[in-house]
């Protein structure tokens, strides 16, 4: 009996420590709209044009994984492969964009970049601590995949900004399916 | 190319407005304000005909060179079944159709996307008609492949296409041609897929009152039947209600839910309430539902007592109100007690006078 208790408070632990994890992701996405903007008037034109879609450069700075994803394989995620594709994603993100915060030359969007990323890294940990309480003890940080340390392309910084937004929304998805996954698990 | 093939499938033919007379040799087409020359058969440079349009001798302004009829700045009352006769033969020597029009707009495209997240429809418009048969090439494209695009089977100019995966950084790409006799004209789309979502508003709204609570409304409704993964892809919702009377709407955000009790209505009028839907994340609210109507719940008047009924007592107790739920806004009393009341409000005010005289 007691066990079963323990059970269901770890079950709404989960479920209230997810919701937190959403919520973080919303804000994120909501400063990423703002910071978005004024990133994008930073490169200047076409980059500023609403229509505006280069192709996605293939170099080493981009070795992002995407966030798309057929919707039936999106459907089958097992809650910890879930968590999992979400970690590696900011991890290689978070580098990402603190390297985009290091090439841009205009102090405040530095600041606000830099800001961001103790946002990402936030998430990563909400991300983390899920994991563990999923039962995934060894839950594994991609290191940084940066290549060569170059300067940071135009496109790229485009890129990596756009990709962030991607996950940033599929995240949030992610999240809720989890907590309906575990609200099915505590009926 | 056979993807450009597939994608080139979605071919619609848009409505004709003058039908193709089974009796024509072949149909010409002629632009507004053009100059048209129609040739009979193949006859000699040197050999007369006359011609007819609609049975009748051709009447608009036209000149005619050997076998051949030439309209001049001809305009949509051209459009007819042109006869030519040699002058010695009655029987006719061709028929031709002669269409009058003009060559095709770019075409204004919109896509959306109400079952998200299986797909999205396009469907686009010229700004006004051709006059003349009018058919669209559609292609959709999306991280460099062409995806399979289908006619929708009751809606003339749309076309569907499925979501190759969700959640995409790519744009895509719709590229609407319309092409006629007289030349074609390209518009194209690009969007993301997030800003395309635009989910069918709720279902079956219904608002109920709550028996012995005046305030109050219970609304219910349904997520559109279109969508098709409500449990992995949430809509919420925002529910809008006001009294008839005013003109003010009062709004209210709901997640997770597809009921909401209104508390604050006023006694005993009539409200008009709404419900739109948006998924949680993405994309822009639904219209409207349709509007039900509902009145909280009133309690059943109390029956007037007649004031021959009325009885006076020597104490000083009076009857108390009927017991009410639903105490009545400024209401005048009624009844028996009013008499009462009236007639002891006129004897104090004759003590008054008296003592005053």
């Amino acid at each position: 009996m007691a066990t079963a208790v323990d059970a269901l408070h770890n079950l709404a632990s989960e479920r209230s420590s997810i919701q937190s994890t959403y919520e973080l992701t919303k804000y994120l996405e909501y400063q990423l709209k703002e910071i978005k903007d004024v990133y994008l008037t930073y490169l200047g034109p076409p980059f500023n044009d609403k229509d505006f879609s280069p192709p996605r450069p293939n170099s080493t700075a981009l070795t992002l994984p995407s966030a798309a994803t057929r919707v039936d394989q999106w459907h089958r995620l097992e809650n910890k492969a879930r968590l999992a594709q979400n970690q590696k994603a900011y991890s290689v993100l978070l580098g990402a964009v603190r390297e985009l915060a290091r090439s841009t030359l205009c102090p405040s969007l530095k600041t606000s970049l830099l800001h961001f990323c103790m946002g990402l890294d936030g998430l990563l940990g909400s991300i983390s601590a899920l994991m563990t309480a999923l039962g995934d003890t060894n839950p594994t940080q991609t290191p940084n995949m940066r290549g060569n340390a170059g300067e940071l392309q135009k496109v790229e910084g485009f890129w990596i900004l756009r990709e962030l937004q991607s996950w940033l929304w599929r995240s949030a998805k992610d999240f809720n399916c989890l907590k309906k996954k575990l609200r099915v698990t505590l009926h | 190319m056979a993807n450009l093939v597939t994608s080139l499938c979605c071919v619609v033919l848009a409505a004709v407005v003058v039908a193709y007379p089974r009796n024509a040799d072949r149909i010409q087409y002629g632009r507004i304000g053009s100059d048209v020359t129609m040739q009979c058969g193949s006859l000699d440079n040197d050999v007369s005909v006359s011609w007819k349009m609609n049975g009748t001798y051709v009447k608009a302004q036209h000149s005619l060179e050997g076998p051949r009829l030439i309209l001049t700045n001809v305009s949509l009352n051209h459009t007819g079944l042109y006869t030519c006769f040699q002058k010695q033969d009655d029987d006719k020597h061709e028929a031709i159709f002669l269409q009058i029009g003009i060559p095709p707009l770019e075409p204004t495209i919109t896509c959306r996307s109400n079952t998200y997240p299986q797909g999205f429809y396009c469907s686009w418009h010229q700004q006004h008609s051709t006059y003349i048969n009018t058919t669209f090439d559609v292609e959709v494209q999306h991280n460099q492949r062409s995806l399979e695009v289908k006619k929708d089977l009751f809606h003339k100019n749309r076309c569907h296409v499925r979501f190759p995966e969700v959640f995409s950084s790519f744009p895509y790409k719709v590229n609407v041609t319309a092409i006629n006799a007289l030349g074609k004209a390209s518009a194209t789309k690009t969007f993301e897929e997030s800003t395309i979502v635009k989910p069918d508003p709720p279902e079956r709204v219904t608002a109920t009152p709550i028996r012995f609570n005046p305030r109050r409304l219970e609304v219910s409704w349904h997520s559109p039947a279109t969508w098709p993964d409500i449990d992995n892809f949430p809509l919420k919702y925002f529910l809008r209600y006001r009294p008839l009377i005013r003109e003010q709407w009062q709004h209210v955000e709901l997640s997770d839910t597809t009921s909401h009790n209104i508390t604050d209505a006023y006694a005993g009028k009539e409200y008009i309430i709404q419900v739109a839907a948006k998924d949680t994340e993405i994309g822009t609210w639904s219209d409207w539902s349709v509007a039900v109507h509902a009145t909280p719940w009133i309690e059943e008047p109390v029956p007037v007592v007649s004031t021959t009924e009325v009885e006076f007592h020597t104490d000083t107790k009076t009857s108390p109100m009927p017991c009410s739920n639903a105490p009545q806004k400024a209401e005048p009393p009624v009844g028996g007690a009013a008499t009462v009341i009236t007639f002891f409000s006129r004897l104090l005010l004759g003590m008054l006078l008296l003592l005053l005289m």
